[in-house]
């Protein structure tokens, strides 16, 4: 049996807590030591957090009860995104988490839509999807399990306070066996010969030495780019946006059970519910506006009163050449930056933690190395999800009829990448989508962004055609009458809350200070 | 807006025209599309076919009766195959269609096999598994119910020549149009598409969309296309295949077997009243006199021998203007794996999905392309893998056939699971997790170390525990009927009047 797994995991800020919680849930206690380092002096990035369902398989894998998590952490549910303003301005969609209609005959329920609307049905796509009609009336309910019922239609993920995410995390990781060093690093050391990670030194002299270093130190990739050069791939000519300011405000009306992202004069402005304030922030690219005014934009456009002044937040849209990289990963924003347009941070984080889980095997037993063919594999995997969500992101910005502000007739007119040309053209002669095996956003995903932002298409499945057009209209009808019946028997959001996961006081928090 | 499509014309004369004919017929039954087929003079034919289960939704797809299939055409049905010689003398392992045991707290069973391999404690794979077992004890039922007895699927052995008689009278019965002439030359329109066949009797047959399945000649395409190709000869130095039909095996076991030979490779399977058997050999590596002999020795009962020459590659794009190449025209590759219908029947299911909505749109060919180009790279890969699993046998041949680097995607998969034991597929791959395992299994390879959670989920179970199911699996393999009892049960339905 080999010597137990010395991992030294840099950071504590979401990505550093889910790794910890993560590895000290998944292995035991003989396979791994697990070292958290972070320095109390360097803020984290966490701000109001916005997440995809797959959180809950992540919660699920690792042994989190999700309503103690929700409470402790000021959570809200999640049924989707709205996009305000993206195609034009007036226009709104949510992208659901969750299904538009079922299937008929084998053939996409979009279909059958289209077929309809072009003999004159007037309905929205909208009216098929629970998720999207539950979310215009604030309401929500848990799914449920039967695959017959249209309560089952529907996935839902959470809006949570990050900080107290990560404190959430490094209770249930400490009482795991993670041991927590507050230091800060102020240089890492190679091992001479093959330049893999010995240790990091902190400012207090000491030195911590370790297996495996998990780089969750931020944009600045201390180990995996300070030290070991790794090199980062540029995205900023597709997603120009590379700043943020975020502000938290009073919550004001009633409380959504979704994230809104609305497309501004020089990138766009996330809105993000929770229990005890809403979090905001306006994401920008600094060569269409300056962090005065985005600052000035932001607080103008709150829908309560600011809590506190602007932080500011930098970046560049890519990912790291290879994010496994000798004895270190980088997970986090250490590994990539894709804007959250999509609430995609904690799914990276989430997939990067659990793709190592997959992959992870014992070290050589004479070199002392991880096979560079398990490496390889880690990176192609990992490459695959971050260009996969980049050419969704991309969508959104391209596709737009807007032309009021210079950054959306960049965007408008830039040159995208090839597959996703490939995609909308697709999408455009015939309503058909794209879809893959692994990665994230599936066909309804697809069809939300594209019909929310215009690219209407041509015709539709030919197949579509074969089912007798009554029928057709009187399933629409159908499953039209059992979203709205369904949506309207769900309690409104705020109730549901208060009785399944009411935060608790601040000061009964793990790690956080009365 | 050009107009819809309204005629199509299937060129070929072999099952893959049939089933692209009769498939497109029925599957295109409600929007006035007029399916045509068109003989073309014979390219290539072998004895028949061992397929893999998606046969079994081309029939669906075709609307063919089961039972009526197997009861016209004198099919048998098939669990497995099994590799004799592949690592060398004595060596055999079988690829089955079914599960390797059933998941250990999500972790899939195979992976406990590996660590009893690596371990010393290696094990065959089938022994644990429903439709390995049976396939060693000649005994067939359908899958039903859940869990063991519905852990498996089947394909079948079907004889060339029954199955396009049975095919064209399905087509016939769906309305196909049969020309009775055959394709002479073929006509370009100005813009480069094909505007129609000239037939040996004088006539034009014009349609809007022409589908090419007359084998490696590619009699249509060839005329539409630059004709670039991916050459896998490098990895594949097989380009002969000599069959013919041998007499009836006693008790069949619904199983296909293949034997590594000094320049390729021969194969067996049972059909009702004969069985076929067939050498795939590198003409560089053998003269065809040599492989005759070879071929006698091993089935001296053989009649009918034909020889169809092959050259192991892909056309770059089996979609050019208003032409689809189906079958030998778009792929061409030896049967090892069992897929040689499976390509062309996909491609059909695809053209299906993505039928134009109007004459001059071209998106829907770069998907096609794009998609059918991803599936017949992977299925090249896993008939390359069967080659370079384990020891090698002697020879020149074999040699050869392993001296290229495999292509990249190949090689990553193996390098993978050399290192770890896992398995990982791409999008748009024919065989899944489990028949890799199977292959990776058989082929005798055993990993340097497993994922360290796996390691850790399986340390925590009793091997007594785990391995009972391996007496599961043989009771439910013995409960069922000998193979040639149940296929003889495969009556056809009463015909309604």
């Amino acid at each position: 049996m080999p010597a137990p797994l010395r991992i030294v995991i840099v950071g504590g800020g979401t990505a550093g807590w889910m790794t910890a919680a993560a590895f000290a849930s998944v292995y035991g206690p003989e396979l791994r030591n697990i070292r958290l380092i972070e320095s109390s002096e360097i803020g984290i990035v966490g701000v109001g957090e916005a997440t995809l369902p797959h959180i809950r398989f992540f919660n699920r894998r690792i042994g989190i009860d999700e309503r103690e998590l929700m409470a402790k952490t000021q959570a809200t549910f999640k049924l989707g995104i709205e996009f305000v303003d993206w195609a034009r301005i007036g226009d709104s969609y949510i992208h659901p988490f969750g299904a538009y209609g079922s299937r008929i005959a084998g053939v996409p329920f979009h279909h059958y839509w289209l077929r309809q609307r072009a003999a004159g049905e007037t309905s929205a796509i909208e009216d098929y999807s629970l998720p999207i009609v539950a979310s215009r009336m604030n309401r929500f309910a848990l799914p449920s399990d039967d695959p017959t019922e249209v309560m089952s239609t529907f996935g839902y993920a959470f809006q949570f306070d990050a900080s107290l995410y990560a404190a959430y995390l490094r209770g249930f990781a400490e009482q795991r066996g993670v041991q927590r060093t507050d230091g800060k690093i102020v240089d890492v050391k190679l091992r001479p010969g093959d330049g893999w990670v010995e240790s990091v030194q902190l400012a207090d002299g000491s030195e911590v030495t370790g297996d495996l270093f998990i780089d969750c130190s931020g944009f600045r990739g201390l180990i995996i780019e300070q030290a070991l050069k790794t090199g980062y791939d540029d995205w900023t000519r597709w997603l120009p946006c590379d700043r943020a300011a975020a502000v938290p405000c009073d919550s004001h009306g009633q409380l959504t059970p979704y994230t809104r992202a609305t497309a501004r004069e020089a990138g766009w402005q996330w809105r993000i519910p929770l229990q005890h304030r809403t979090g905001n922030g306006y994401v920008y690219s600094s060569n269409f506006i300056s962090d005065d005014e985005a600052a000035s934009k932001l607080l103008s456009r709150l829908d309560g009163k600011p809590q506190a002044d602007p932080r500011f937040l930098r970046f560049t849209a890519g990912r790291r050449r290879k994010t496994w990289n000798r004895n270190c990963v980088a997970i986090g924003l250490s590994g990539g930056f894709l804007e959250p347009l999509e609430s995609t941070s904690i799914y990276l984080i989430q997939i990067a933690i659990t793709t190592l889980v997959d992959y992870l095997t014992d070290r050589d037993a004479t070199s002392g190395r991880f096979d560079e063919r398990v490496v390889d594999a880690y990176n192609r995997w990992i490459e695959m999800e971050y260009d996969r969500v980049r050419d969704f992101l991309i969508l959104h910005y391209h596709a737009t009829e807007r032309d009021d502000a210079p950054i959306w007739n960049y965007c408008r007119s830039m040159s995208v990448p090839d597959s996703l040309i490939h995609k909308m053209e697709l999408f455009r002669e015939r309503g058909h989508v794209i879809t893959y095996k692994d990665g994230l956003f599936l066909e309804p995903s697809w069809l939300a962004v594209y019909l929310g932002q215009r690219v209407m298409p041509r015709g539709y499945d030919g197949r579509a055609d074969a089912v007798d057009g009554v029928k057709v209209a009187a399933e629409l009808e159908r499953v039209r009458t059992r979203v709205m019946t369904a949506a309207a028997r769900m309690p409104h959001h705020e109730k549901f809350i208060q009785q399944y996961c009411p935060a608790t006081p601040r000061s009964e928090m793990p790690g956080v200070m009365a | 807006m050009s107009e819809a499509i309204r005629k199509i014309i299937v060129a070929g004369s072999g099952p893959v025209a049939w089933i692209a004919a009769a498939g497109l017929s029925r599957a295109l039954r409600s929007r006035a599309v007029e399916v045509s087929i068109v003989a073309t003079e014979p390219d290539g034919a072998v004895a028949g076919y061992w397929t893999l289960p998606s046969q079994r939704g081309i029939h669906a797809l075709l609307g063919v009766n089961e039972p009526h299939f197997i009861h016209h055409t004198g099919s048998t049905f098939r669990l497995a195959t099994e590799h004799r010689g592949w690592q060398g003398e004595g060596s055999a392992y079988l690829h089955a269609h079914g599960e390797i045991g059933s998941d250990i707290e999500g972790t899939p069973y195979y992976k406990y096999l590996l660590s009893e391999a690596l371990a010393g404690r290696p094990a065959a794979a089938e022994n644990f598994s429903v439709a390995g077992a049976a396939a060693r004890l000649g005994r067939f039922a359908r899958p039903m119910g859940e869990g063991l007895t519905a852990s498996f699927t089947y394909g079948f052995h079907i004889e060339e020549p029954a199955y396009t008689r049975y095919l064209q009278m399905h087509a016939q019965r769906l309305g196909v149009r049969i020309c009775p002439a055959v394709l002479a030359d073929v006509e370009l329109a100005e813009n480069g598409n094909i505007s129609a066949l000239r037939l040996n009797d004088g006539i034009l047959a014009d349609a809007d969309l022409f589908i090419d399945c007359s084998g490696a000649a590619a009699r249509l395409i060839r005329h539409v296309s630059s004709n670039e190709r991916d050459d896998w000869s490098a990895w594949l130095p097989c380009d002969r295949m000599l069959s013919g039909m041998g007499p009836a095996l006693r008790d069949p076991a619904p199983v296909t077997q293949t034997v590594a030979a000094q320049a390729g490779w021969m194969w067996r399977a049972p059909l009702v009243e004969r069985s076929m058997a067939g050498m795939a050999y590198s003409s560089a590596f053998m003269n065809d006199d040599a492989a005759h002999a070879t071929l006698a020795a091993f089935e001296p009962g053989l009649k009918g021998e034909v020889v169809t020459r092959f050259s192991s590659g892909r056309r770059r794009d089996g979609w050019v203007r208003n032409c689809v190449a189906l079958g030998a025209a778009a792929v061409e590759l030896e049967p090892l794996a069992g897929a040689s219908l499976h390509l062309a029947q996909l491609g059909l299911a695809t053209l299906v999905e993505l039928f134009p909505l109007n004459r001059s749109s071209s998106v829907e060919a770069r998907e096609f392309n794009r998609l059918m180009g991803a599936q017949g790279d992977s299925l090249r890969d896993f008939t390359i893998a069967h080659y370079r699993l384990g020891r090698a046998p002697a020879g020149d041949f074999w040699t050869t056939a392993r001296a290229a680097a495999p292509p990249a995607n190949l090689a990553h998969k193996l390098d993978l699971f050399a290192a770890s034991g896992r398995i990982n597929l791409l999008d748009h791959e024919t065989f899944e997790e489990i028949d890799w395992a199977w292959l990776l299994i058989g082929g005798g390879c055993v990993p340097a170390a497993i994922e360290l959670h796996t390691r850790q989920r399986l340390a925590k179970l009793r091997s007594q525990d785990v391995s009972a199911i391996r007496t599961r699996v043989q009771q439910v393999a013995a409960s069922m009927p000998p193979h040639a009892e149940f296929v003889r049960r495969q009556t056809p339905p009463v015909a309604r009047t």
